[in-house]
């Protein structure tokens, strides 16, 4: 019994780290049409940024973390501005050139930082809470109670602001939202910028959890990838039941298969996506061939 | 009833002049120009195919431009983008409704009023569009794919009128609405006349434009083939002719 | 330059490219010294792994994530063989191959039912889940690898040797891309590129979407196999970091910035890329910046790539010659065929048919009956239901309620490429070409009637293959001809004009000699030229055998061409009959126009038109 809640502890602090990457991947495709396959390496500057703050500069955890966001998030006005030729283009070319791109983020901070890579001590030194028997590092409540805060943050806007209110009209209805006046240009910009701002804010939490190092946003980001499809693509509550599930999956996988963790968890999600393509909030159509 | 575009009476005047159209080798529009006096009501007629759509996504900026200038009152909106157009006053109601409708009836209508504000800015316009359309005041708090076509085709058109427009364009209100209804889109063109405002109808319901309007156009394969009075065109069987390739 | 020389260059152009390409190639090892040439080695391995990569995503469409793993199966089953079970090299070998084509076939299973991004993570999924399984079982050397794979053996050759394992890569090579071209170049390549451009237009044409991903993915594993053999025999290690992301998504860049719809391309981009990335471990961080540079910028600008350049930079240097003109159309020679029509049997029967989506009826009890020999055409005003009414017809949508009948067969829940089989064929409101597929290959495509089980020949008996091709071109050229498009048989159609695409799309449906047609909106954006002579084509279609169906807006084609005219409204049959009958009557009327009909100017000499006769439906 310990350890099944020590796992499920474990998997929901996964999946709040996923469900933060989660978000971005879908709130960017759905407002802009684009997967962006660098979102995990922009969660690996946000670590960075993090780190640097945190380890060289002395300021408090929070502060770092606040930093990061603002900074990635200006960054990721840039990166839309690049990105933008392939919004809504042939599949393959968004593949290609977000990759690209992300191996010129990944080498930027290969130049910047050094290869090795650094670890972040964890700002939280308190002993771990003892749940029903299962030992709850205090971090993992901070990371799981910051995620909930900014899906909650995230969901206010989206729902409750002129702004995000425009953003969800503009991936709905395109010609509509410019004839009620909404720059779609600038709300994309924003909407990538936000996007930008979550990873990095995901990965600024993982940092003092795992090795901060140029390819750790590698298996985050496909996880986080993975929990966005699980959920349906583009849904924005799909994107976080995805991601616990993920995280859950992980977690149980690691326990049950040791070494074979991995395959367990894609092979399940292969047959998952499989039965259910349309992910278990999306309305992305399959093709009667 | 007018209370939501009690705005004073406008005196802006919309000139097209040459107004072309072209995707990829197709001539949409060619060379189509006409004008609207302040508080007037013009029709564009035709047969399915015929350019009208296209002619009002090209007014709006929502297709380029090939040729031509587009003048309201005294702005040259010819290069106009087409999310700054609300600002000059003109709104639109899509063919097709578009509402958003993954959004409340209401969201949809404050949304209307995006480039004036949020609430706050909007309050009056939204009260004055629930006085004129009490239907979407009981569905305030509905998504709006769950309306039905009729309710929707209300929906537009009181997103349109949110920001207190001079100028409202309308695609085919009537598309896909049973005649009680386009009865009901009668009545409230006619109100919106009532009310100052300046029309631009696009239909292929020649009845319905020419009981909303007092001029048409007509439109074949991309031109203006005739123009006139509603009282003339009702009278002249060439405008069915034209519809159906007689 | 002397004329009469210049078609003999151009005969022999190609064998002697080749030639030189031969001879440099059997040269080179004496330039190179040891190292460049494990470099080399390498670099052809990757080429061969390119050319499945390259078949699968860029021929036809799908994206495979997973192609490394392939390569990776190869490997560690020629390892695990050879060193575990002591099999000898070539038996291991080809077990090797075999197992990378099962595993190709595993992993195509899930783009049967998914596409893009999706496919893209369940194939990235399962490639993690490869390099995590090579990473903890014992069998595969529990992440520290295999080694000690025995040199294969080659009569008295020692293929330890560097610059001989060069001589067996280059054969092996050579038949890769042989065959690799054999492929593309003919119906299946051609098959798996309509595919790619357009699944639904390539599947009312009869293609087996499901049957030609499979064997993408198969021939994918196959290269995969040959790729990883080949690297097991020449570094005689395996371990799990040759098959990471990494090298994944290096593969992918080799692809694309060489060209991944053309093979020589994806060869070439590999190729280069492995010397290049060779060249720079020193400045490695700089290289990984520039080529991540690279990729981004040949997506955004370039994506045809390296290979597709030429074909971009040729229309700016060379001067347009005179465009080819559209040649006139040559009437169908009148045959038995159109005989059998004129006896006028029921072809195509609807009854009842409803179709529901979401909230929406968009057709209601809709009851049609179409003989052989008509053209029928379908009208009504927008949104009434007509493109609908042709999807059901054609396999696209399964009606709700009601039945449909194709020659005296229920046909009402099969597929588009049975109905295709049966001889149905269609055009598309919107046009649905096939961007980057030549005319002459839209033609082929057409009349490409093969049933899949035909692939087979392709291991078994080339030479049909090869030989059916040539028939194929020669109808080809000949459909070209009557249709008057000989002058436009290389061009793609998206740089034609609009009027010569909606010619192509046409021939296309024509190509195989279908019972009947169903043609929608084929005179939108004509002008009154091209209006006359879709009616002559449509006309001559017709006496041909044909028969057709057509929705269409303008009235006056409608007219002219139609001898009966369905009415729809709503979703509902208001009127049907011929046109002229159609065209007055009041219901029709008021469907279009929104009232009843105008009330004609009369002089006070004629009597009023009476009102009181009944409206015939």
């Amino acid at each position: 019994m310990q350890v099944f809640l020590q796992t499920i502890v474990g998997g929901l602090n996964l999946g709040a780290v996923y469900a933060l990457v989660a978000l971005g991947f879908a709130l960017v495709y759905r407002t802009m049409g684009l997967v962006n396959f660098a979102h995990a390496d922009v969660l690996m500057i946000g670590a960075y940024i993090a780190a640097t703050f945190t380890v060289s500069q002395h300021l408090p955890f929070a502060v770092a973390v606040l930093a990061s966001i603002v900074i990635t998030g200006v960054i990721g006005l840039f990166i839309e501005r690049f990105l933008r030729p392939l919004e809504g283009r042939d599949f393959d070319l968004m593949l290609i050139g977000t990759i690209g791109f992300g191996i010129v983020l990944e080498s930027v901070a290969t130049l910047i930082w050094g290869a090795t890579g650094e670890a972040v001590p964890s700002p939280v030194q308190t002993r771990p809470l003892v749940v029903f028997g299962a030992s709850v590092p205090t971090y993992d409540l901070v990371v799981m109670g910051v995620a909930v805060v900014a899906m909650l943050a995230l969901s206010l806007f989206l729902e409750r602001t002129r702004r995000g209110v425009a953003m969800q009209a503009v991936a709905m209805d395109y010609d509509a939202a410019k004839a009620v006046g909404i720059n779609v240009g600038r709300s994309n910009a924003i909407a990538f910028a936000i996007g930008a701002g979550l990873a990095a804010l995901a990965g600024a939490l993982v940092g003092p959890e795992l090795y901060v190092s140029p390819t750790m946003g590698g298996s985050i980001g496909i996880d986080g990838f993975a929990a966005a499809i699980l959920g349906g693509f583009g849904s924005i509550p799909g994107a976080v039941v995805g991601a616990l599930a993920v995280g859950l999956l992980n977690s149980f996988s690691a326990d049950y298969f040791q070494g074979y963790a991995d395959l367990a968890t894609f092979v399940l999600f292969a047959v998952i996506v499989m039965i259910k393509p349309t992910g278990l909030f999306g309305e992305k159509t399959v093709l009667r061939a | 009833m007018s209370t939501a575009v009690a705005a004073p009476p406008h005196t802006r005047q919309l000139r097209v002049e040459d107004l072309s159209v072209r995707y990829g080798g197709v001539r949409a529009v060619e060379s189509v120009s006409f004008s609207i006096a302040p508080g007037e009501a013009l029709g564009i007629i035709g047969a399915n195919g015929a350019g009208k759509t296209s002619t009002l996504r090209a007014l709006m900026g929502l297709v380029p431009r090939a040729a031509g200038t587009v003048r309201y009152g005294e702005r040259n909106l010819t290069k106009a983008s087409a999310h700054t157009m609300v600002r000059h006053g003109i709104g639109y109601v899509p063919e097709g409704r578009h509402v958003f409708s993954g959004l409340s009836v209401e969201k949809n209508l404050l949304l209307g009023g995006y480039s004036r504000g949020w609430r706050k800015a909007n309050q009056e316009a939204l009260d004055g569009v629930y006085a004129r359309f009490p239907v979407l005041a009981e569905m305030a708090g509905r998504p709006a794919g769950a309306l039905s076509g009729g309710q929707q085709q209300m929906l537009a058109i009181g997103r349109a009128l949110m920001p207190k427009p001079s100028l409202v364009l309308l695609d085919e209100p009537s598309m896909g609405l049973s005649p009680k209804l386009v009865e009901e889109i009668l009545d409230i063109l006619t109100g919106l006349r009532a009310a100052g405002l300046s029309l631009l109808l696009v239909e292929q319901n020649a009845e319905l434009a020419f009981g909303a309007t007092g001029r048409c156009l007509v439109m074949e394969n991309g031109r203006v083939v005739m123009e006139g009075d509603v009282a003339r065109l009702r009278a002249d069987d060439r405008v069915q002719r034209s519809y159906l390739g007689l | 330059m002397n004329p009469t020389l210049n078609p003999l260059l151009r005969r022999y152009r190609a064998p002697a490219g080749y030639l030189l390409l031969a001879v440099l190639a059997y040269l080179l090892p004496y330039q190179l010294g040891s190292y460049d040439m494990h470099v080399l080695d390498t670099a052809f391995v990757f080429g061969i792994l390119a050319i499945g990569l390259g078949i699968v995503m860029g021929i036809a469409g799908q994206i495979n994530l997973a192609q490394i793993t392939l390569m990776g199966v190869g490997a560690y089953t020629t390892a695990v063989l050879t060193t575990q079970e002591n099999y000898g090299f070539w038996v291991a070998a080809i077990l090797a191959v075999l197992a990378s084509g099962l595993v190709g076939l595993i992993i195509g299973v899930p783009a049967l039912r998914v596409q893009s991004h999706y496919l893209g993570i369940v194939t990235l999924g399962l490639s993690l889940a490869f390099t995590d399984w090579v990473t903890t079982s014992t069998l595969a050397g529990s992440g520290s690898g295999i080694s000690g794979i025995p040199v294969p053996p080659l009569g008295g050759i020692d293929l330890s040797d560097d610059y001989l394992y060069y001589y067996l890569e280059l054969v092996v090579f050579v038949l890769s891309l042989a065959f690799g071209l054999f492929v593309v170049r003919t119906r299946l390549g051609r098959r798996m590129r309509a595919m790619r451009d357009d699944p639904l237009a390539a599947g009312s044409g009869g293609a087996r979407i499901p049957v030609l991903r499979m064997t993408a993915f198969l021939l994918a594993g196959l290269y995969g196999g040959v790729a990883g053999v080949l690297y097991a025999g020449l570094i005689r290690f395996v371990a799990p970091e040759t098959f990471s992301t990494a090298d994944m998504f290096l593969l992918l860049a080799m692809v694309v910035i060489g060209g991944r719809q053309s093979l020589w391309g994806c060869v070439i981009g590999a190729l280069a890329l492995s010397v290049v990335q060779d060249e720079l471990t020193d400045l490695s961080t700089y290289a990984q910046l520039g080529y991540g540079i690279v990729v981004v910028i040949t997506a955004v600008v370039a994506p045809t790539g390296l290979a597709g350049l030429p074909g971009r930079i040729r229309p700016l240097i060379r001067r347009q010659r005179e465009q080819p003109a559209l040649a006139p159309f040559q009437p169908y020679p009148a045959t038995a065929a159109a005989r059998e029509t004129a006896t006028g049997r029921e072809l195509l029967r609807l009854d009842a048919v409803t179709m529901r989506f979401k909230g929406l009826t968009a057709l209601r009890e809709v009851s049609l009956s179409v003989g052989a020999g008509e053209i029928r055409g379908i009208v009504g005003p927008n949104g009434s239901g007509k493109t609908t009414l042709f999807n059901v017809i054609s396999g696209l949508y399964q009606a709700s309620q009601g039945t449909v009948s194709f020659a005296d067969r229920h046909v009402h829940n099969l597929r588009p490429y049975r109905l295709s089989d049966l001889g149905l064929s269609r055009t598309f409101q919107n046009l649905r070409l096939f961007r980057e597929l030549t005319v002459r290959e839209h033609v082929m495509v057409g009349l490409d009637r093969t049933r899949p089980g035909w692939a087979w020949r392709y291991a078994i008996w080339p030479v049909g293959v090869w030989r059916a091709e040539r028939r194929l071109g020669a109808q080809a050229d000949e459909l070209l001809d009557r249709y008057g498009l000989a002058g436009f048989a290389k061009a793609t159609p998206y740089a034609l004009p609009y009027g010569i695409q909606r010619r192509v799309e046409l021939a296309r449906a024509m190509a195989g000699e279908p019972r009947l047609l169903l043609l929608d909106e084929p005179a939108a954006g004509l002008n009154a030229t091209e209006k006359a002579q879709l009616v002559e084509i449509v006309r001559s279609i017709r006496d041909h055998g044909t028969t057709v169906i057509i929705i269409e807006h303008d009235m006056g084609l409608v007219m002219s061409l139609c001898g009966k005219v369905t009415v729809l409204a709503a979703g509902q049959v208001i009127a049907e009959g011929a046109p002229a009958d159609v065209a007055a009557n009041p219901s029709v009327i008021e469907a279009y126009l929104g009232r009843a009909a105008a009330p004609r100017q009369t002089d006070a000499a004629e009597p009023a038109p009476s009102k009181t006769k009944e409206p015939t439906v």
